[in-house]
């Protein structure tokens, strides 16, 4: 007699703990073992292409905090970047130098969110607790120059919304200092931890011809070795006016894209010093033509702009056919990309690993649907 | 090989520190003045323009004007509704205001409800909305505390 | 007449445990929480007091659901199967020198045998849920409880030999005559016993069964109101009689200063290591599936092992 045996398809998510929102992975396994993975998306999908069709360009602006919700400054970023390219408009210098400082502390916030959630998924409770601590702080900050926590909707095509509000420079310095104090703890807490490690180490690795076939970016690329970094490869804003390095790890396993990261915190501490001490006290935050939201009308034509977040490579394509409404807007978000390796990632991975790695890919759904 | 056990210092550390969470209905966050809150309308300064509008992203405002009494060139505004339904708080609406009709208020709690009607706010509830904000006759914002309580 | 003494002390025993569970989770979730940086339950009573007698109002009140396609039969059993040894453990327990339900020859024998019991209802658990997460659970559960079963036995054997009996009464007389507690000639012992008691427990760091994270939540998924309020009960009554088993094996059992009574020598060194837990819990993350066998079998039996050698050799040197 021989027993039938038919393999197991287990079903993460839409609904589960660790998919950090809805996202579903169909696994095959076998025991504890995965033997196929596919990765199903789009239960979060807006439309958010479409919808800026319809959208004078300003108005577009909030939706893109909609995105990676983590780091929403990028976001704002790069949509404003390419609308201004196509107006090609000279941003004044202290909106530049706010973007920067804004930009940097929201990779900071952004980062703190993944370590607190990547070791929570991992199942060490407390630093989710101490990493929202420190990122309550940076969300202050925030909160202060641009009114919300989160869907900032700060900048505006032609600068910033808003001029930093009195001694606000001052208090980014504390906060970063602040910061870079914890980063200390948090070594001391899970860095060296040999569990930690052992869940980390080995698991979840990606080569550098895998990164590249499959163009994946952002601290995933840089834990494999390839060193490509757009704040330093194709400095955009004025990010060449700073002294930073860009962490880079050869292994490509989940514990190297975690030293990538905290690495990639401190360098962003710097970037936000530096830019604090540089920074014009004075001076125009927007293009004298930039405050008029309904005005705006770019030339017929076509940009592409690219930055860095914190997931990786954000890109906009913008297409204007003359009118107060684009034609046709395109984004490249980097979660959506970078998800995509799952599929290959985690065969061979057990289910536990599951978590280990997708975790370690820092993916937000918002940004993957769109 | 016991580095892990660094990391019960870590910890016992905390134990002994001072709390950081807000208790919430008792204690609020104090929210900065800029802080995009829900709406604070003033029908005297408000000339109908429709700005807001038109520059609204999800369609959430719908106004009515009428002929003023007193100088028939002149439109007053007559009814004024918010859909908090669909509000985003984006924060154009006060942005386009001519003459700061429709400002922003730190007022965060209270926009959820069991009841979809009551997300509709109407011209006498925002004009009521009398909570500090990023505009001129706001009332100063409260002093934060140390955790950034409303003390 | 000794009946009566006997359900008397039963009840007793049980009542006392309920309260002691109730507060064990809300002192849990306090220690994590005071470690977390914010105060954890303040709601219900006075710094908390009710949030647990709240929850365990909400789970007795709750739909009893038992999944279309379980196993009804077994489903039902599972959590009583996980609860009873959990609880029937507690007889052998000498709580002071003259309070103790059944002063048993071989104690030690009858609370391991009966406790490895509880097993039986995660698998029954997992398995009748028909869900793919309670069974990967149970499958987890019960091959991490089994491999530690056996560390956590051999730890234990030095006590044994040293002592020479199995009575947890001669046990607590020994260390009473040698005038220090087994913890200091049987250190390795203790470390080995209190790592594999926590596989054993299913807790953090070793809370691979029901790992939130990856499993929902393990075997108990698919279980709701009072049957899971069962397996929780079974979960903590098992953590404070392996604390009990540690204070009476390593830590003296009643025995200290006699400005407090016995009873509440006992229960202070349960609370410290039942806190020990909680600290671990709010520290570590979870261990690997591979890394947690290797662990036990590769590392844990060894020294549980070489500490019965040289437990041997001493008493033997010694006489």
């Amino acid at each position: 007699m021989s027993i039938k045996t038919e393999e197991m398809v287990l079903n993460m998510g839409p609904q589960h703990p660790s998919t950090h929102g809805v996202f579903r992975l169909k696994l095959h396994v076998s025991g504890e073992t995965i033997t196929k993975a596919e990765p199903v998306m789009g239960y979060l999908h807006r439309g958010s292409e479409k919808l800026a069709e319809g959208f004078i360009y300003t108005q577009f602006i909030p939706y893109t905090d909609r995105l990676d919700y983590l780091n929403a400054m990028t976001n704002n970023y790069v949509y404003c970047a390419g609308v201004e390219k196509l107006l090609g408009w000279e941003i004044p210098e202290r909106a530049e130098y706010l973007r920067v400082i804004t930009m940097e502390l929201n990779r900071i916030a952004s980062h703190l969110v993944w370590w607190g959630t990547y070791l929570l998924d991992i199942g060490a409770l407390s630093p989710f607790l101490y990493a929202f601590k420190d990122r309550e702080i940076v969300l202050d900050r925030l909160n202060e120059i641009s009114g919300a926590r989160m869907t900032f909707n700060y900048m505006r095509v032609g600068g910033v919304k808003w001029d930093a509000p009195a001694g606000w420079i001052e208090k980014v310095q504390e906060t970063v200092k602040q910061i870079s104090e914890s980063i200390e703890m948090f070594n001391t807490l899970v860095t060296g931890n040999e569990i930690f490690q052992s869940r980390t180490i080995g698991v979840g690795k990606l080569t550098k011809e895998q990164v590249i076939d499959w163009g994946l970016s952002g601290p995933i690329a840089r834990a494999s070795g390839v060193n490509i970094d757009l704040r330093k490869t194709e400095p955009y804003s004025i990010y060449d006016r700073f002294d930073f390095d860009v962490p880079v790890a050869e292994e490509g396993d989940a514990y190297a894209r975690y030293k990538v990261r905290i690495a990639e915190i401190r360098e962003s501490i710097k970037i936000v010093e530096q830019a604090c001490s540089q920074i014009p006290a004075e001076g125009e935050i927007i293009h004298k033509k930039g405050a008029r939201i309904m005005m705006i009308k770019p030339p017929a034509g076509e940009a592409y702009t690219r930055a860095e977040a914190s997931k990786g490579e954000i890109g906009v394509y913008v297409v204007s056919n003359g009118k107060t409404k684009p034609y046709r807007v395109k984004l490249r978000r980097p979660s959506f990309v970078n998800v995509a390796i799952l599929q290959d990632l985690l065969v061979g991975a057990s289910i536990q690993d599951v978590v280990a790695i997708f975790g370690s890919l820092d993916v937000v759904l918002g940004e993957v649907d769109a | 090989m016991f580095r892990l056990l660094k990391g019960f210092g870590v910890t016992l550390n905390y134990f002994r520190q001072k709390k950081v969470t807000i208790q919430y209905p008792e204690e609020r966050v104090a929210m900065p003045p800029r802080y995009r809150g829900i709406h604070r309308f003033f029908p005297d300064k408000c000339i109908v323009c429709n700005l807001c509008v038109q520059v609204c992203p999800t369609d959430v405002i719908t106004l009515t004007g009428k002929k003023s009494e007193e100088n028939p060139k002149k439109k007053v505004i007559e009814t004024y509704n918010i859909d908090f339904q669909g509000c985003i708080l984006c924060d154009f609406c006060t942005e386009v205001c001519p003459t700061d009709a429709i400002v922003m208020t730190a007022r965060y709690n209270n926009l959820s409800s069991f009841n979809r009607a009551e997300h509709f706010k109407d011209i006498k509830w925002l004009s009521d909305n009398h909570i500090y904000g990023n505009y001129e006759e706001s009332a100063p914002a409260p002093e934060a505390g140390e955790r950034g309580e409303v003390k | 007449m000794e009946l009566v003494y006997i359900i008397l002390y039963a009840v007793i025993t049980l009542a006392v445990l309920l309260g002691a569970v109730t507060y064990a989770i809300l002192f849990e979730r306090k220690v994590i929480g005071y470690m977390q940086l914010r105060p954890g339950p303040n709601r219900h009573g006075p710094w908390g007091m009710l949030q647990t007698v709240a929850d365990v109002m909400k789970l007795l009140m709750k739909e009893d659901i038992i999944p279309k396609n379980a196993d009804k039969k077994v489903f039902i059993l599972a959590p009583i199967i996980a609860f009873v040894p959990s609880f029937a453990i507690f007889a052998s327990i000498s709580w002071s020198d003259n309070i103790y339900g059944a002063d048993l020859n071989i104690g030690l024998l009858y609370f391991i045998g009966i406790s490895s019991i509880t097993t039986l209802g995660v698998l029954m658990g997992g398995w009748s849920s028909n869900n793919k997460y309670s069974l990967l659970g149970a499958i987890r559960g019960v091959a991490q409880v089994i491999s530690y079963e056996i560390p956590l036995v051999l730890s234990v054997l030095g006590v044994v030999i040293l002592v020479g009996s199995l009575n947890f009464r001669d046990i607590v007389y020994y260390q009473e005559s040698i005038g220090m507690w087994l913890i200091i000639p049987q250190f390795l012992a203790f470390v080995v016993y209190m790592i594999s008691a926590i596989a054993e427990l299913n807790r953090s760091p070793f809370d691979l069964p029901e790992a939130e994270s990856e499993l929902v939540s393990g075997y108990h998924t698919e279980y709701s109101g009072f049957r899971f309020a069962f397996f929780m009960l079974a979960e903590y009554v098992y953590a404070y009689a392996i604390a009990a088993l540690a204070t009476t094996l390593f830590l003296g059992g009643w025995l200290g200063p006699a400005f407090l009574p016995g009873i509440v020598w006992f229960f202070l060194k349960m609370s410290v290591i039942v806190f020990f837990w909680f600290w671990l819990r709010a520290t570590l993350p979870r261990a690997r599936v591979d890394n947690l066998m290797r662990f036990g079998w590769k590392v844990l039996i060894p020294l549980a092992l070489l500490n019965i050698v040289i437990t041997s050799i001493i008493k033997v040197w010694m006489g």
